[in-house]
């Protein structure tokens, strides 16, 4: 039998088809946004399965997530991203304590009991200043590519401060650091640790591991780094971070049949 | 009229007033067709919210919406205006143990907003008297009290400060800066007795030094001495006791309504008339015996759905008990459209729920009321009792919804919730809700989706 699950995020729409008799997934998928989010995610899922030949007919059963869940036209019914993260994450980490997963306008810190099952969550989703979309503003200032970020944040030596609490005052500030001198390096490693210790505060005085780092921001390199600084807690990525809740949401579409 | 429960838009209590009126409906003075309060009152965020389809329901609504006229009209009769401020609960019961005298909370207009999605301006208004958003919305009283197009200017404004939230007692201040004088009495922070210290009991089970009551009753006393030089009326001991009996016979009721609304399955009654009725302990929407027949008629609805086996969603939907009233009313309607109910509250009035001691002298009685407050005590204190209710109301899930800028929502969330994790194991969801949610509607249904989906899960593990 297969299944499918369809994350549609703000930044990108990502898609998983699982088969459930080999206990595998098939293949995933990840597109940018775009304006028609389930036409895309349509698109997305057809491409996935003419890639294997496979049809819509086969798919069994289709659950969505992400914020734009509602939106999918094709899904079977929709599911939040806390439980699909938690199904994603307990599939490749089953001892997982705790999920961070932070994505482009997001970022969500989700807490397992033994047994796999969510004991509670805290998001943020009204502030840019915890979420990927921060690493996107300095790439942008400092003229470089997000993926070379990492690279860069390796050479900091000193990585400066960030005191704003927000994404649009920090960048004036990354803007005055650059004027006095500050190297960029610094301020790509000080702004992932400004990153890390936001998403670290959702979880209170307690975090308890293992840990598991999803989302797109997980891809970023430094920012494992900066997670574990924030938390003293080892934190393991979580394989195909970027698709961790379609594929929890694959895994649900298969409890629907 | 023993209708299907059901919510409905206010378009479709157009049709509704209609059909109950061809079937006799019986309305007081206060009564008519909802629609009025949008389109006449201003009230534009009524469009957006479902309201129950009783008529029980419509009184209540028109005893909340139509409560400027009833004290435009106090004023215009000669009434004596109390204007009370933070006590929430304790000085309207003097108030209303006078003659022609009328206690109410311009603390209250933060819900004006709230209901008008800003049309009034009111605070835009706050913004220019120096009251900005980093306050609480209860600023909004600042420039009710100023542009005078909302309330009448109460007679006297009474006030609590000392245990109270920065941002009350700041908006309080520029309300009398602004040239309306206010009249201070302190509440302290409620302390454990020490070891060896007498302790009285307070009406919510916790204890507090008889110290602290005494001088607390000293201060209410101070009270009483002001508005009998300001009313030219004795209010006596018996005048007190009577009117914390007239005190009492709401708090009974409303516990009746909460008994039946929020442990009946299906929810007999929705979360939003629910919050409205439990706020109406607090002043009586400034007509006590209004007050009374609109909960004798909802807990006779809720009865009768009981008796029916009708109610609000299916059997078995989640238990969630909510702890501050949300800024914006439509989180209610929220809730339970994302499959959860409303099994319990703390909507920061717990102490005006409780009855007030009837068995020692009123100003004592009063005092231990005001001492019960969950504000004047510690967040832990607060916490305990959530957990006692959230426990015997069988909660599966509690909610503490974040009223932005307010100083007592700051660290409650995160506090609450350790409690509650910690004692219950129950999952906690920190919600901000604005005073106008439409922008970040998906992102608080999100939330509440993803709370329901936890606590069903959980059911289920």
């Amino acid at each position: 039998m297969i299944s499918a699950g369809i994350d549609v995020g703000s930044r990108t729409v990502k898609v998983v088809l699982w088969d459930h008799a080999r206990r595998q997934v098939i293949d995933s998928a990840v597109a940018d946004q775009g304006i028609d989010q389930d036409a895309l995610a349509g698109r997305l899922l057809e491409e996935l399965l003419a890639r294997h030949g496979l049809a819509r007919g086969d798919v069994r059963a289709i659950v969505a997530t992400g914020y734009g869940r509602k939106l999918v036209s094709a899904a079977d019914r929709a599911v939040t991203e806390i439980t699909c993260q938690r199904w994603g994450v307990s599939h490749h980490v089953p001892e997982a304590r705790t999920i961070v997963d932070i994505g482009g306008q997001d970022s969500k810190l989700i807490r397992l009991d033994g047994a796999g099952a969510v004991l509670d969550f805290a998001m943020n989703d009204r502030c840019a200043a915890g979420t990927g979309r921060f690493l996107e503003v300095v790439a942008t200032r400092l003229g470089t590519r997000i993926g070379d970020l990492g690279g860069l944040a390796d050479e900091s030596r000193a990585p400066a401060r960030i005191s704003s609490m927000c994404v649009v005052f920090a960048e004036t500030e990354i803007v005055g650091l650059l004027a006095s001198g500050v190297a960029p390096a610094d301020i790509v490693a000080g702004v992932q640790a400004s990153i890390a210790t936001r998403v670290a505060a959702m979880g209170g005085r307690t975090v308890e591991g293992p840990v598991v780092f999803t989302g797109g921001v997980a891809l970023v390199p430094g920012m494992v780094g900066a997670l574990e600084s924030a938390l003293g807690l080892p934190v393991r990525v979580a394989p195909d971070s970027q698709t961790t809740a379609a594929l929890g949401a694959a895994l649900l579409a298969v409890a629907d049949v | 009229m023993t209708d299907p429960a059901e919510k409905i838009t206010l378009d479709e209590w157009d049709h509704r007033y209609r059909e109950l009126c061809c079937r006799g409906l019986r309305e007081p003075d206060y009564g008519g067709s909802l629609r009025r309060h949008a389109e006449a009152g201003g009230d534009r965020r009524l469009l957006r919210l479902r309201m129950d389809n009783s008529a029980a329901a419509l009184r209540l609504w028109n005893l909340l919406l139509s409560e400027e006229d009833r004290l435009h009209r106090a004023r215009a009769e000669g009434k004596y205006l109390v204007g009370a401020m933070k006590d929430l609960g304790t000085v309207p019961v003097m108030a209303y143990a006078l003659d022609n005298t009328i206690a109410f909370y311009p603390d209250g207009a933060w819900w004006t907003p709230c209901l008008m999605e800003h049309s009034e301006g009111l605070l835009a208004l706050a913004d220019r008297l120096g009251v900005d958003d980093s306050f609480c919305p209860v600023r909004a009283m600042v420039a009710a009290l100023v542009d005078q197009k909302h309330f009448p200017v109460p007679d006297t404004l009474v006030c609590s400060v000392g245990a109270t939230c920065d941002d009350m007692a700041a908006i309080a201040q520029r309300i009398d800066e602004l040239g309306f004088p206010v009249f201070w009495w302190e509440i302290p922070h409620r302390r454990a007795a020490e070891p060896d210290e007498p302790a009285v009991e307070l009406p919510d089970g916790f204890r507090a030094p008889a110290a602290q009551v005494e001088f607390v009753a000293g201060g209410l006393d101070r009270v009483r001495r002001h508005l009998e030089a300001e009313t030219g009326q004795s209010l006596d001991d018996a005048r007190l006791a009577a009117g914390i009996g007239r005190a009492n016979h709401v708090r009974r009721l409303l516990a009746r309504l909460r008994h039946f609304a929020y442990l009946g399955d299906p929810s007999p009654m929705p979360a939003l008339e629910m919050m409205i009725a439990e706020i109406l302990s607090i002043h009586f929407c400034s007509n006590w015996t209004e007050t009374v027949a609109v909960l004798e008629d909802l807990l006779a609805e809720v009865r009768r759905r009981l008796v029916a086996g009708g109610g609000h969603g299916a059997p078995g939907t989640i238990r969630i008990y909510w702890v501050n009233p949300p800024a914006d009313l439509r989180a209610m309607n929220l809730l339970e459209e994302c499959g959860g109910r409303i099994c319990g509250t703390d909507y920061m009035i717990a102490h005006a729920l409780d009855p007030i001691p009837e068995d020692v002298p009123p100003l004592e009685a009063l005092a231990r009321a005001a001492l019960a407050d969950p504000l004047v005590g510690s967040t832990a204190d607060r916490a305990a009792r959530i957990c006692r209710e959230a426990e015997a109301s069988e909660a599966e899930a509690v909610v503490v919804s974040r009223i932005p800028g307010a100083s007592h929502c700051a660290s409650e969330a995160l506090l609450v919730g350790q409690n509650v994790g910690r004692r219950l194991g129950l999952p906690v969801l920190d919600l901000e809700v604005p005073p106008v949610l439409d922008a970040m509607e998906p992102t608080v249904r999100a939330r509440l989706e993803a709370l329901v989906e936890t606590a069903v899960n959980r059911r289920h593990a």
